[in-house]
């Protein structure tokens, strides 16, 4: 009796999962946008504050009466940290739930599965962390970067490398696309101003015991560490190279690395570090739009999410603002005119301007704003404007 | 030198909690034959008990590793109960992909209910490390190795010298004699699932506030006792200690001089080398259990 | 009869399925059945005839799924060329694990299969310059057949559909002949099975190949699918999944898993359907206790055992 039962409730399971699709869109309907993030698996956290800041621009456009009269609807998907669940992810929300923009998918290699989908049905998306440069080189006229590759990064840092006082540098970074093209970008940055690479290591995306590289690193004698991995694992090198006694400046690139979170989590391993951010929201009169950076932190705050999200939460933000734009500009929810759109987008998110330039093979150029970039500094405990940048 | 060393350090602070998640294992694969993909589960589980009690409840380190291997037991017992004991008596595929859905809903569980983001646990050793020579070594990861061997003490006591550790090594070495001699099988499948998940536990709050505690810590600890389990030979508590130690140094020898992107590698390789050469483990010629 | 009623009626909804299905994106899932079909039938060749679990079979996934891709992009080969090379560099690393193992059962097979994949994936993270690392292989051509590319789902879904069909023919042909049986005597008796004569090696070695090969096949087929390959394919999870699908649909018949595969394809899809996206992955891991609560033979045998009543 039981079996039967578990046994028609898994089959019905299925069958609700082949209905089809539930009925057209009217003039009065939401609009919907489609967000696809790993919400689950080892980066969950990322996925999750990029999708809040989501939902903090989905409240305002509808409290502003929403867009050509019609409220938006955020459908959010998850990728599984998985390039294959990424591109399931994409074909469902196309086919299935129509949606005529997307915003995602964080990591690059995510990215780089749902690409292929975009060009097959033609739906716009707009990519807000992945930092791979091959994403806007592939040629794939949908694709639309809010984010910067590692090498606009890199040129971000470089009027300050003089000020840093870096003469001889190292590279830890976590084993990925986006690891490794930093040290890539960085390690050219930096040998054209003259600077020494000593030694350039990895970690897996998992490991927590970086001790054997952390004791290599110690012996070229080096006066810098560039990091670039997740906060966790920032945490760990850390703490670790606390351990071993590893007297050097520490820089961290990527904009990931929280630096609220690591002061919490290291203590004073994170102190004197210097972060490259994207967002700073222990300052958010400094940002170019001070007011929206500012309304943006204490919305946020009210809703009780973690502080530490915010330097990846706004990335959420920016990429819904930037898809409702180009769905006001184009005047219909439909995605052709969404891409078209979005080449005339020019607006200013939390981050700065967002504006989109050519890139990629001509003709079928991808989407390449130029976003603004940062660099703090953990001092007493607390995040600063860099020592060298003090007047 | 010092740079060799300092690795052999390292290494044996990390074989340590091997040895810990793997005498847990051993216990429930080696003795029980449950492939049992959950273990790295309950290693999490004792890191979050281990944070709850410290970080929200305040309450003082040991008295958190006490809760923690508590979890740990509780759980298991509650898992072998439900789950394995209506399931006894059918193929080991089948109960390894009960515990593949335990697994999978304890993860997501534990992600739901803390969030993906990592915690740290506090503790109250100081973070300066110690200096002997070259050496240096964080008073938190002395504590760690020093409890682990502790606990690995009192594991191979109550095996060896213990009522119960004889009618546990009885029921796994024949249950139906053991069952004619008066011996409650149910009852003692039930408390070393447990133990097994207690030590499991043990070794996630010791480690929790080494690294930090997050839903996927587990998977690679499970993937690690397997490994040290099968290398010490299963059901073998000594070989699954020295196996530990033997695994730790290996993986930091190979990050430290071979490549640290290869590290993980570095460990399969001698785990491939190992049984081409001892195809029934390290130390087959010990005694299969204890 | 009914079943092969059943059998008819699948066959007929499969080869019609592009005019019956309600999406593409339905038709995107089933693609994915189909390749996962094949996996399911190659792990069952070793796990349900053999009796030893691999539980490294991603990494034949992989290699093959590599092979296709870097053939196809740095040497330009055609589709039909590089799919049996990725045949047979999955079987050659079949054939290495099979000689490698060779006097290990049980678990310590499963060690060395978990290690070797270990190695596998490693090397493809690290080893740039062919494999590109983590920054993955985009832009895998799809396959040409003479002036058409097969570059719509439908077509793409008849040639998985002939691929799927082919590895259930092959396991069948295997699985009745006389290796077949040999096979099944060393999985339930393998001392007794040697005394006859039977070279349990030898039959292992030769299951291992074939298993890896088909594998090999499908990671082709998913590279020219999916037309972009990471080392995410060597993920365990991918593993763990083929596990659910052979198991749960019944190992050491044939039918289990294909069912196994269609099954546990549909079921994330269908979830992600009726479920918010918190709930997803803890519903899964429930239902599968749930499923091998009651089910614990597997689908197919309890099926069968059902009919017989």
């Amino acid at each position: 009796m039981c079996k039967r039962l578990i046994s028609t409730a898994l089959v019905g399971l299925v069958a609700l999962a082949l209905l089809p699709a539930g009925g057209g869109a009217q003039s009065s309907a939401p609009i919907k946008i489609g967000v696809i993030e790993p919400l689950s698996g080892p980066v969950a956290a990322s996925g999750n504050y990029v999708r809040m800041g989501a939902e903090i621009a989905r409240d305002w456009v509808n409290a502003r009466g929403g867009v050509n009269g019609r409220k938006i609807e955020l459908q959010i998907e998850d990728n599984k940290s998985d390039p294959k669940e990424a591109a399931s992810a994409a074909e469902k929300l196309i086919v299935r739930d129509k949606v005529p923009a997307i915003m995602g998918a964080w990591g690059s290699s995510m990215t780089l599965a749902a690409m292929p989908k975009l060009e097959e049905y033609g739906v716009p998306m707009v990519v807000e962390t992945s930092s791979a440069a091959s994403v806007t080189k592939r040629g794939n006229p949908w694709v639309f970067r809010i984010s910067p590759p590692s090498e606009m990064e890199a040129l971000g840092l470089e009027q300050y490398v003089d000020k840093l006082g870096v003469k001889k540098v190292d590279f830890l970074a976590v084993n990925t696309d986006w690891g490794r093209g930093s040290i890539q970008a960085f390690g050219d940055m930096l040998r054209r101003k003259g600077v020494q690479v000593g030694a350039a290591e990895f970690m897996e995306q998992s490991a927590t015991d970086m001790n054997a590289q952390l004791t290599k690193i110690k012996q070229t004698g080096g006066d810098t560490l560039f990091l670039t991995t997740a906060v966790e694992q920032i945490t760990l090198v850390l703490k670790q190279g606390q351990e071993q006694r590893l007297a050097r400046k520490i820089v961290t690139t990527g904009g990931s690395s929280s630096p609220t979170q690591l002061i919490k989590q290291a203590g004073a391993a994170a102190e004197g570090s210097y972060h490259i951010v994207f967002f700073m929201p222990w300052f958010p009169e400094a940002m170019p739009d001070g007011r929206l950076a500012k309304a943006f932190v204490d919305e946020w705050t009210k809703r009780g999410n973690p502080f530490e999200g915010l330097t990846e939460g706004f990335r959420g933000h920016d990429g819904i603002a930037t898809i409702v734009e180009a769905v006001k500009l184009a005047g219909r929810d439909e995605p052709k005119a969404i891409q078209e759109a979005l080449w005339k987008v020019s607006i200013t998110g939390v981050n700065g301007p967002i504006k989109f330039e050519k890139d990629g093979p001509a003709g079928k150029e991808s989407g390449q704003s130029k976003p603004s970039i940062f660099i703090v500094q953990v001092r007493d405990g607390k995040v600063a404007l860099p020592d060298f940048l003090k007047k | 030198m010092e740079q060799l060393l300092q690795h052999l350090v390292n290494g044996l602070v990390l074989g340590g909690t091997y040895a810990l998640l793997g005498i847990g294992l051993t216990l429930i694969f080696g003795l029980m034959s449950v492939v049992n993909f959950a273990h790295g589960e309950f290693y999490t589980l004792g890191a979050y008990a281990a944070f709850a009690a410290l970080a929200l409840a305040g309450l003082p380190f040991f008295a958190a590793l006490l809760a923690a291997i508590a979890a740990g037991a509780l759980l298991g017992a509650l898992c072998e109960r439900t789950l394995l004991r209506p399931l006894r008596g059918h193929s080991i595929d089948t109960i390894m992909l009960v515990m593949i859905g335990v697994w999978i809903a304890m993860q997501n569980a534990e992600l739901l209910a803390w969030g993906g983001v990592a915690r740290s646990i506090p503790h109250p050793f100081p973070t300066a490390p110690l200096t002997l020579g070259p050496l240096n070594i964080a008073p938190l990861r002395l504590f760690v190795v020093l409890t682990a061997a502790a606990l690995i003490g009192l594991a191979w006591l109550l095996i060896q010298k213990t009522r119960l550790g004889t009618a546990m090594r009885a029921t796994f070495q024949d249950r139906d004699t053991a069952a004619l001699m008066g011996v409650p099988i149910g009852k003692i499948h039930t408390v070393t699932f447990a133990f097994g998940s207690a030590l499991a536990a043990a070794a996630g709050a010791l480690l929790g506030p080494v690294f930090l505690a997050y839903p996927s810590m587990g998977d690679l600890a499970s993937l690690k006792a397997f490994s040290v389990v099968i290398l010490g030979g299963l059901g073998n508590l000594a070989g699954a200690t020295l196996g530990g130690l033997l695994l730790g140094v290996a993986e930091e020898l190979g990050a430290g001089y071979v490549s640290s992107g290869y590290r993980d590698a570095v460990g399969f390789v001698a785990i491939i080398l190992v049984l081409l050469f001892r195809p029934a483990g390290l130390f087959a010629r010990a005694e299969r259990i204890g | 009869m009914i079943a092969r009623a059943a059998v008819a009626l699948g066959a007929v909804a499969a080869v019609a399925a592009p005019l019956w299905v309600a999406n593409p994106y339905h038709l995107h899932v089933l693609i994915m059945a189909g390749i996962f079909t094949i996996l399911a039938l190659s792990l069952n060749l070793l796990l349900g005839y053999t009796g030893q679990l691999s539980l490294g079979h991603a990494a034949f996934f992989g290699i093959g799924a590599y092979t296709s891709a870097l053939l196809a992009l740095r040497l330009s080969w055609s589709f039909w060329l590089a799919l049996p090379a990725a045949a047979l560099a999955s079987g050659l690393a079949g054939w290495a694990i099979g000689r490698l193992a060779l006097k290990l059962r049980g678990a310590y097979f499963v060690l060395v299969t978990i290690s070797f994949a270990g190695v596998i994936s490693l090397v493809s993270i690290n080893w740039m310059d062919l494999t590109n690392g983590p920054l993955g292989l985009p832009g895998v051509p799809p396959p040409t057949l003479g002036p058409w590319t097969l570059r719509t789902k439908t077509a793409y879904w008849y040639l998985v559909l002939a691929g799927a069909a082919l590895s259930y023919l092959v396991c069948h042909r295997l699985v009745t002949s006389r290796i077949g049986r040999a096979l099944v005597a060393l999985r339930d008796n393998e001392p007794l099975a040697e005394s006859v004569g039977i070279d349990g090696t030898r039959y292992l070695v030769l299951a291992a190949v074939i298993s890896a090969a088909m594998a090999g096949v499908a990671g082709s087929l998913y590279a020219h699918y999916t037309r972009f390959v990471s080392p995410e394919v060597f993920l365990f999870s991918y593993t763990v999944t083929m596990v659910i699908m052979v198991i749960a649909g019944g190992q050491g018949t044939l039918a289990g898993p294909v069912v196994g595969a269609l099954l546990f394809t549909a079921l994330p899809e269908a979830l992600r359907e009726a479920v918010a996206w918190q709930w997803q992955m803890l519903a899964y891991g429930v239902v599968l206790v749930l499923f091998v609560f009651f089910l614990p033979r597997g689908l197919v045998p309890a099926l069968a055992a059902w009919r017989r009543r």
